[in-house]
């Protein structure tokens, strides 16, 4: 199978102050993401999601380890112009109305012909009464829709979102998660972290779980809830937290 | 292409909204037009001094917003995290850089301009005619402006705001004073302190070599081969500053 993400013996550590010692984030992280699967990253707060994402689209770099997307290393330009990424709590440019971030992304992104494509995407993060209204006017869950719009805005093949469903009301969740099956649907790959199992089991095709920067379990998720629920039936929730108590 | 457009743009807009910009904006005019009033102390001097006056205040203005606004335009889209959703666009990091530079000064050469033109109707009002000869201060000027932007960037794209803001004035300072600087180099008597003065003096940018105020407000003759060395000059310290600035934002990291 084609690879969309191949991260191999990913490590990282981080320095709080000159005088501390280094903290281990990740420890020989490996993953492999297919071509046109949606795949859920799952684990606690702090356990290495947003480290490994940002590794992936080349905001940090690994202490060792390699990393390739679409078989090319990942910050190549050409690269970068097939992915989609939606970061962490974002923040965008306050002085900007949605269309006009919405056009910037577009042109960074090499779109010549954007207006329509940014007004339908507007309309399709439910964000269309606010085409003109400054982004520090946008709420919590509307900053979270137009950052998913502006991952799009250059109909990407491998979208990576991290936490894409917090802050979002119920309704937004459902239309996030039919935005993430659609680009399904076209054959696109879709990664995004959560510390929602449900979440992950309503779209993911395979999830990989991350506890304090390892990973534990990578799989196609029946396959790894059948063996948990095997002795007994507990809920997907109580399974993920046996999960991480086993490796504290 | 489209893509250094965008952020010219988009750094040009953000700039504009600062609020101190206004403020700097305000008080330069004022003290433009106020040197109008100087007439009855002038003694005679009253043209010089208007002339003198309106041409170091609106560099003064210049050097002001370069610093201020320079010394903070790529920290905060760190501080802020907007840079995440520019840098992972398909975009070169150079082309960032270059964007933030462009656009910054694009916003300086408007508000210098704009200066000049309120010189310009205050020296009208005052004598009845227009004085152009003042007009040729304002390309050195800018190259004067495009050099210390150069260094701000240099310094923001690996240190804190405050940090490059006072290596901007730092610069600015020695800058003007690298005649002096040379002098002391020639004359004095300890080695060490020679060297080291002499190495400030042709690392340093001359920022001397911009200052045309003194030729205009007494008239004196210009030499064309001596203010093409300037833009020679200017130009070539500029694109090598964010050539460096460059190739350290290259290497940085987005924690
Ligand atoms: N820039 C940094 N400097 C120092 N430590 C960091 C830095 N970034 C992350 N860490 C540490 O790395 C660990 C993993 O952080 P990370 O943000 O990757 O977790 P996460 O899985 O995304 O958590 P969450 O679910 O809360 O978003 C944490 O212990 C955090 O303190
Ligand atoms: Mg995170």
């Amino acid at each position: 199978m084609d690879m969309a993400i191949e991260l191999e013996n990913i490590c990282r550590s981080f320095k709080n102050h000159f005088w501390q010692n280094k903290k281990q984030v990740l420890k020989d992280v490996s993953l492999e993401i297919y071509k046109g699967e949606i795949f859920g990253f799952l684990g606690p707060n702090g356990a290495g999601k947003t480290t490994t994402i940002k590794i992936i689209t080349g905001l940090i770099r690994p202490d060792s380890g390699s990393i390739e997307i679409f078989g090319h290393p990942a910050n190549a330009l050409k690269v970068k112009k097939r992915i989609g990424f939606l970061p962490e709590s974002p923040y965008f440019y306050e002085h900007l109305t949605g269309y006009e971030f919405l056009k910037i992304s577009a042109l960074l992104s090499n779109q010549k012909n954007y207006k329509s494509g940014i007004l339908g995407l507007l309309e399709k993060v439910g964000l269309k009464h606010a085409v003109r209204l400054q982004l520090r006017k946008y709420s919590r869950g509307m900053l979270q829709r137009i950052g998913i719009a502006q991952a799009l805005v250059a109909e990407p093949e491998l979208l990576i979102l991290d936490e894409p469903l917090t802050g979002l009301d119920p309704i937004g969740r459902k239309e996030i998660k039919d935005i993430i099956l659609e680009q399904k649907a076209k054959g696109n790959t879709v990664f995004f972290s959560s510390h929602i199992l449900p979440d992950a089991e309503a779209v993911c095709d395979r999830i990989g779980i991350i506890i304090d920067g390892q990973i534990i379990k990578v799989g196609e998720l029946n396959k790894l809830l059948r063996k948990g629920l095997k002795t007994d039936e507990i809920s997907l929730e109580d399974w993920f937290v046996k999960q991480i108590k086993r490796n504290e | 292409m489209n893509r250094i457009w965008a952020i010219i743009e988009n750094t040009f807009k953000e700039s504009l909204r600062q609020k101190i910009l206004l403020l700097l904006v305000i008080f330069s005019i004022l003290l433009i037009v106020v040197s109008i009033f100087l007439e009855p102390f002038a003694l005679g001097e009253a043209p010089r001094i208007l002339r003198d006056f309106s041409l170091a205040v609106s560099a003064l203005f210049g050097v002001l917003v370069v610093i201020i606004i320079g010394s903070t335009l790529i920290h905060k889209d760190i501080e802020k995290r907007t840079i995440y959703t520019v840098i992972t666009k398909p975009v070169r990091r150079s082309e960032i850089i270059i964007g933030k530079f462009l656009g910054l000064l694009l916003l300086i050469i408007i508000l210098v301009c704009s200066m000049a033109v309120i010189q310009q109707l205050v020296i009208f009002f005052y004598e009845g005619s227009f004085d152009f000869s003042l007009l040729i201060a304002i390309p050195f000027l800018i190259l004067e402006i495009m050099i210390l932007l150069g260094i701000l960037l240099l310094f923001s794209s690996f240190s804190s705001p405050a940090l490059s803001a006072m290596m901007g004035i730092i610069f600015f300072i020695i800058g003007h004073a690298s005649p002096d600087l040379k002098l002391f180099a020639d004359q004095v008597k300890i080695p060490a302190m020679k060297y080291l003065a002499y190495g400030f003096y042709y690392i340093m940018p001359n920022l001397e070599n911009f200052n045309l105020r003194i030729d205009l407000v007494h008239k004196l003759p210009l030499y064309p081969d001596q203010l093409l060395f300037s833009i020679c000059y200017g130009l070539i310290y500029t694109i090598f500053l964010v050539y460096l600035a460059i190739i350290i934002f290259e290497k940085r990291e987005f924690k």
